[in-house]
């Protein structure tokens, strides 16, 4: 089973760099596609942005829905072999972080029908892949203090699904800073990009706060104390706090643009922190 | 306060009126007094939360990079003195000065419980300010929307009903009300005005999730000043200890286990205990590091565990005055070797044990044998030093002393907190009040069916962009639902306007 994981691995990294590839190329079609658009009276302007037309997108999303299909048979096979859901080490965080973010890519993909956030967030999870393939793939047993198998599931799932979204809040803010006076030819609109942003959010954020909660409420079962400031607690709860202070923003004061953007990467940077963070300092959660 | 930022409004109906309207300041109320005023809008600053959280990231940052002396030692200021000199090895010149910014305990100062309070304020003073205006929307929001509402709403559109005014309102309302929508209607001689609305009591989840973070706040409280812990609560195996704390509780353990996976790492850490009241047996079970026992609000947690060397020791007399086992629980400062200690007050007496080095060859004390140091109590003075072998009684001193045999203890972090129902209430709430506001949230739509002269009916749709600022996909099928209703097929062009930003 954990050699069938490590095929289906193999195979992800392989459809997920194609599907970069096709992106690219799609990106790039788009902007000769809308510049003839344009001659043409930029009827089609935004919908090419989209990249909607192009074959090398379609195949692009195709490739990377293919690469989603691995990864979860690659994380189902190591749960059966492991016995434990994967969420024991820096290996198997790496791969479901990956995971968050395709997750959570694809559903915006297909609900928004906007291909362009892949050219972010398909190499963040490409480099989260490869980053796996540096640390230790062993299948370690758990430690008692992960021994409580609801628990390590749905805290980590739950994460995974915020940090996905955080991810690509992420990827919506860095092509904002690129488009914000709306001169870049193939990119969608810069409001487009701003409100994708902010959905991204609207789905990460209630997430991160029962992520923080259930680690709370696991600790105090665990431990005795639901809080006790450790660094990654303490990073998941700054990390939560700026992205609410992302939509307050928002929300009460109508910032856009810019400034949220620049808040958007840095929640995200928090959200790397959150992520890594055990790895440098040690702490309650030094189980990687 | 923002300068160039528009304050979202949460009655649609400031959006008909011109926008300087929208940014005009209550007025006739309290906080027009100017000093109450500024510390009001003081406190309903976004930006002021916005610097908090971000002064909080910081600190939070300087907690996790720089080494943070534990509790224990902050109690006590002779072990902090310690401890700073052992930060100096690391902070050379920077340590004073880190020091007097108290960043060695950055979580416990006031400074930081201060931006904690100050953020709790204004969560509390931003909530009070928008309970009008939400309020009004969910239960007061205007039915009749004017003309200009119509030309100026994000998404609009207009349709033309080959029906009279009421049948044309009749199909609104019904193809409204299909698609779960909340319908009211107002009609006068021309006109139908129609107001629709779903997940309306979803504003209230910005109540819930605000004032469950000032409930979390209550329950640190409650349970700080109800509650307590002792996280070093240390019994060896046979042994029986008072918990104390006001409770009339006793912990007996009856053995400790620890078992490893094949491949090093630890598999379970387990402790039976006996749990006595007033001396009665109470309770009996094992506790594991994800399964505590609990006995009348007092929670045992498995923290810990370590090795105890069993002493005896006799007097000159030959009288056995000591007979128990001593926990190592402690380390030594040079070789790290494991030490415990116990008091002999009728001999003016501290005996240190000191048990090898884990794990290595230790050169001083060789496997089997406890290094024996006794201390007179009074003056802290060197009596004597011996290595013991076990089961080989030795004369340290005026004291006789025997190292019976090694067995463990075990660490249990000992819990009351009366303020963590309420931490569990408060975080359900967040949770749900996250979920109405994001997952639910409000949507509203207004209609006007006007009476044309030839006896048709003119509709007119408007929905207004808030917090979810695409409603696009939403609109649209409200516009084709609707025209559908009316007998207009979906491609019928008849539609204007509408925001297409996707």
């Amino acid at each position: 089973m954990s050699e069938l994981s490590e095929y289906a691995f193999v195979a992800t990294v392989a459809a997920l760099s194609t599907a970069i590839l096709l992106y690219l190329v799609n990106a790039l079609g788009a902007r000769s596609l809308r510049a003839f658009s344009l001659a043409d009276g930029g009827s089609l302007a935004t919908r090419s942005a989209n990249g909607a037309y192009t074959t090398a997108g379609r195949y692009g999303t195709i490739l990377a829905v293919n690469a989603f299909a691995f990864l979860t048979a690659s994380l189902v096979f190591r749960t059966i072999a492991s016995g434990h859901g994967p969420f024991a080490n820096m290996y198997e965080f790496s791969l479901a972080f990956a995971w968050g973010a395709l997750a959570l890519y694809l559903y915006f993909e297909l609900r928004y029908r906007l291909r362009i956030l892949g050219l972010l967030v398909l190499p963040i999870a490409l480099g989260l892949l490869v980053y796996a393939t540096t640390v230790p793939s062993d299948i370690t047993p758990l430690v008692p203090a992960l021994q409580n198998d609801l628990l390590l599931t749905v805290h980590v799932a739950v994460a995974i699904i915020a940090y996905g979204a955080f991810t690509l809040a992420f990827g919506a803010a860095v092509l904002y800073l690129i488009q914000r006076r709306d001169s870049v030819r193939w990119l969608p609109r810069s409001t487009v990009l701003d409100e994708m942003g902010y959905k991204a959010v609207m789905v990460g954020f209630p997430m991160m706060a029962l992520v923080v909660i259930l680690g709370a409420l696991w600790a105090d079962i665990a431990w005795g104390t639901y809080w006790s400031w450790d660094p990654k607690e303490t990073a998941s709860l700054v990390t939560w706090l700026i992205y609410g202070g992302y939509l307050h923003a928002r929300v009460l004061r109508g910032w856009r643009g810019q400034r949220s953007a620049m808040l958007l990467i840095l929640g995200f940077a928090a959200t790397l922190f959150t992520y890594f963070g055990n790895l440098f300092f040690g702490g309650l959660h030094s189980y990687g | 306060m923002e300068t160039q930022g528009v304050r979202a409004v949460d009655g649609a109906e400031a959006l008909a009126a011109p926008p300087s309207a929208s940014r005009a300041r209550p007025s006739g109320h309290l906080w027009e007094l100017d000093v109450l005023g500024r510390v009001w809008r003081f406190f309903t600053s976004v930006r002021m939360a916005l610097v908090l959280i971000l002064i909080l990231t910081a600190a939070v940052l300087a907690g996790t990079l720089l080494d943070q002396a534990p509790p224990s030692v902050i109690a006590d200021p002779a072990s902090y003195e310690q401890w700073l000199e052992r930060a100096r090895a690391r902070y050379g010149f920077w340590t004073d000065i880190l020091n007097f910014l108290q960043l060695f305990n950055i979580f416990h100062t006031l400074w930081f419980k201060l931006i904690i309070g100050l953020l709790t304020t204004n969560i509390i003073i931003c909530s009070i300010n928008r309970w009008k205006g939400i309020k009004t929307t969910v239960f007061g929001a205007r039915v009749r929307m004017s003309e200009t509402f119509f030309q100026h709403a994000r998404y609009n559109a207009s349709l033309a009903a080959a029906m009279p005014m009421t049948t044309a309102a009749e199909r609104v309302r019904r193809a409204l009300a299909l698609s779960h929508y909340r319908v009211r209607t107002e009609t006068d001689g021309s006109s139908v005005a129609i107001y629709a609305d779903r997940n309306r009591f979803s504003r209230f989840g910005t109540f819930l999730s605000h004032l469950s973070i000032v409930l979390i706040l209550a329950g640190t409280v409650v349970g700080g000043v109800l509650g307590f812990k002792d996280p070093e609560f240390i019994v060896a195996e046979g042994a029986t200890r008072e918990v104390g704390m006001g409770t009339d509780l006793s912990v007996k353990l009856e053995h400790f286990t620890d078992e490893y996976w094949l491949e090093g790492p630890p598999k379970d850490f387990r402790s039976e205990l006996v749990i006595y009241e007033n001396g009665q047996e109470v309770k009996r079970g094992m506790i594991r590091v994800n399964s505590p026992m609990s006995y009348k609000g007092v929670r045992f947690h498995q923290a810990f565990f370590g090795q105890t060397a069993v002493m005896n020791v006799t007097d000159t007399s030959d009288a056995l005055i000591f007979d128990e086992a001593v926990p190592l629980a402690w380390q030594t400062r040079e070789g790290s070797r494991p030490v415990g200690s116990f008091d002999l007050s009728g001999q003016n007496r501290t005996v240190y044990v000191i048990g090898p080095t884990s794990g290595e060859n230790d050169p001083l004390i060789p496997a089997g044998e406890m290094r024996v140091e006794v201390y007179r109590r009074d003056t802290g003075s060197l009596v004597a030093a011996e290595n013991v072998s076990q089961g080989t009684p030795k004369a340290i001193g005026d004291l006789n002393v025997d190292f019976v045999r090694e067995s463990r203890f075990t660490g249990l972090q000992v819990v009351k907190d009366p303020g963590v129902n309420i931490i569990w209430v408060a975080s359900a709430l967040m949770v749900l009040g996250l979920a109405m506001l994001f997952y639910f949230p409000h949507r509203r739509m207004w209609a006007l069916c006007k009476a044309l002269p030839d006896g048709k009916a003119e509709v007119r749709l408007g929905m207004t962009a808030q917090r979810d600022v695409s409603l696009t996909d939403e609109f649209k099928r409200l516009r084709e639902r609707v025209g559908l209703a009316l007998g207009i097929r979906p491609d019928g062009g008849r539609t204007a306007g509408g925001g297409d930003d996707v």
